[in-house]
């Protein structure tokens, strides 16, 4: 069991309290995560891995995009240092999220701040920063327990959703094409990523290079493209940071 | 790839999960990103995932660009695309995309390709 932090009294009520709000505010995205993971499990079986392999890439990695990043790599039988790279790069978000959470558990105990960031998911971040949008110093009572009712029922939804995919995807035929709803996918998550239009270019080139360079060997191609990508997007930004502050200027 | 490397692979897998997500909680507290990295970092997923959606749609089975509208994945993906950003639902959009490639498939509309 969680030893209470020293400076905060246990309050049992507020702790029921926040999980029960925490579980509700998670509730309706509850579906879309479930069958987002039965996609992945669909496309991890699909692209051969077996079904034991698949059930320890969903429980281990808990990763959807990186999973999916990671499938035509093993396919291809690439390095694993660019499976690796590959996997980073998808989950750099994480690192701005968690840098985003992460001062709000400060006080936790090392193991629960790892496996709590461990187990964190992009819908359940999201609507916790709703909630919660600033780290107070101070602690808050029921909000550890507000997040533990949104990233578990949240964590259960994946796994068992992906589960499913996993035996599901076995039974249906390859001409279905369905490893394609992971592409889908993909592209849906993409979408909302494609912040201003500096983003918008990087992605271009990020695509373009990434069509252009497929045959580089080890699929080097991808890393190619994600760093031409980035690139592209910084310049456009900057350049336009330049003729905004030239304009004010201009304008006096 | 052989059995033990995928098992390997997906180690390799958690590592990265846990060292994107659960870093910041564990030293968060005592660092800070400078901007410039930050904003570098805000890029990064949308070019990373383009540049494994883009060689998905339009490269054929043999590696080989197939920019026709014989290519049913990219028409399919680009149909997909206008009704996510119509409807803003994922799970919708699966559907109909799925749905766009398999009657393109079964009716072979375009010609059958790969």
């Amino acid at each position: 069991m969680n030893q209470a932090h020293p400076d905060l009294p246990p309050d049992s009520q507020a702790d029921a309290r926040g999980w029960r709000e925490g579980f509700q505010t998670g509730l309706p995205t509850l579906f879309g995560i479930g069958a987002w993971g039965m996609v992945v499990g669909v496309a991890m079986v699909k692209s051969g891995l077996t079904v034991a392999q698949a059930s320890g890439m969903t429980l281990v990695a808990f990763a959807g995009s990186a999973q999916l990043a990671s499938l035509p790599l093993i396919a291809a039988g690439a390095p694993i240092w660019v499976i690796f790279l590959t996997a980073l790069v998808v989950n750099l978000r994480f690192v701005i999220f968690s840098a985003l959470l992460g001062p709000h558990f400060s006080r936790l105990p090392l193991w629960q701040r790892f496996y709590l960031g461990y187990i964190s998911g992009d819908v359940s971040i999201a609507l916790f920063l709703q909630r919660y949008p600033i780290a107070t110093v101070t602690p808050e009572p029921g909000k550890l327990a507000f997040l533990k009712g949104l990233m578990y029922p949240n964590w259960i939804a994946w796994q068992v959703g992906s589960l499913i995919g996993i035996f599901l995807g076995s039974t249906v035929p390859t001409e279905w094409q369905l490893g394609f709803a992971g592409t889908l996918a993909i592209l849906c998550i993409m979408v909302p990523l494609i912040i201003n239009s500096a983003a918008l270019c990087g992605v271009a080139v990020a695509g373009v290079t990434a069509v252009l360079a497929h045959e580089l060997p080890y699929k080097l191609g991808l890393l190619a493209a994600v760093i031409a990508g980035m690139a592209t997007a910084m310049f456009f930004e900057e350049s336009i940071a330049k003729r905004n502050r030239r304009s004010r200027i201009g304008h006096g | 790839m052989a059995d033990w490397e995928i098992w390997i692979v997906i180690l390799v897998l958690g590592v990265a999960t846990a060292c994107t997500r659960s870093a910041f909680w564990l030293i968060g507290h005592r660092v800070t990103i400078p901007p410039r990295v930050q904003e570098m970092l805000r890029y990064a997923p949308a070019c990373a995932l383009a540049a494994i959606v883009f060689p998905d749609m339009v490269l054929g089975p043999q590696g080989d660009v197939q920019l026709a509208l014989a290519n049913p994945k990219l028409i399919a993906g680009i149909a997909a695309l206008l009704f996510y950003l119509w409807r803003r639902a994922m799970l919708q959009t699966i559907v109909f995309g799925m749905l766009v490639l398999t009657l393109l498939r079964v009716f072979h509309v375009f010609g059958n390709i790969g």
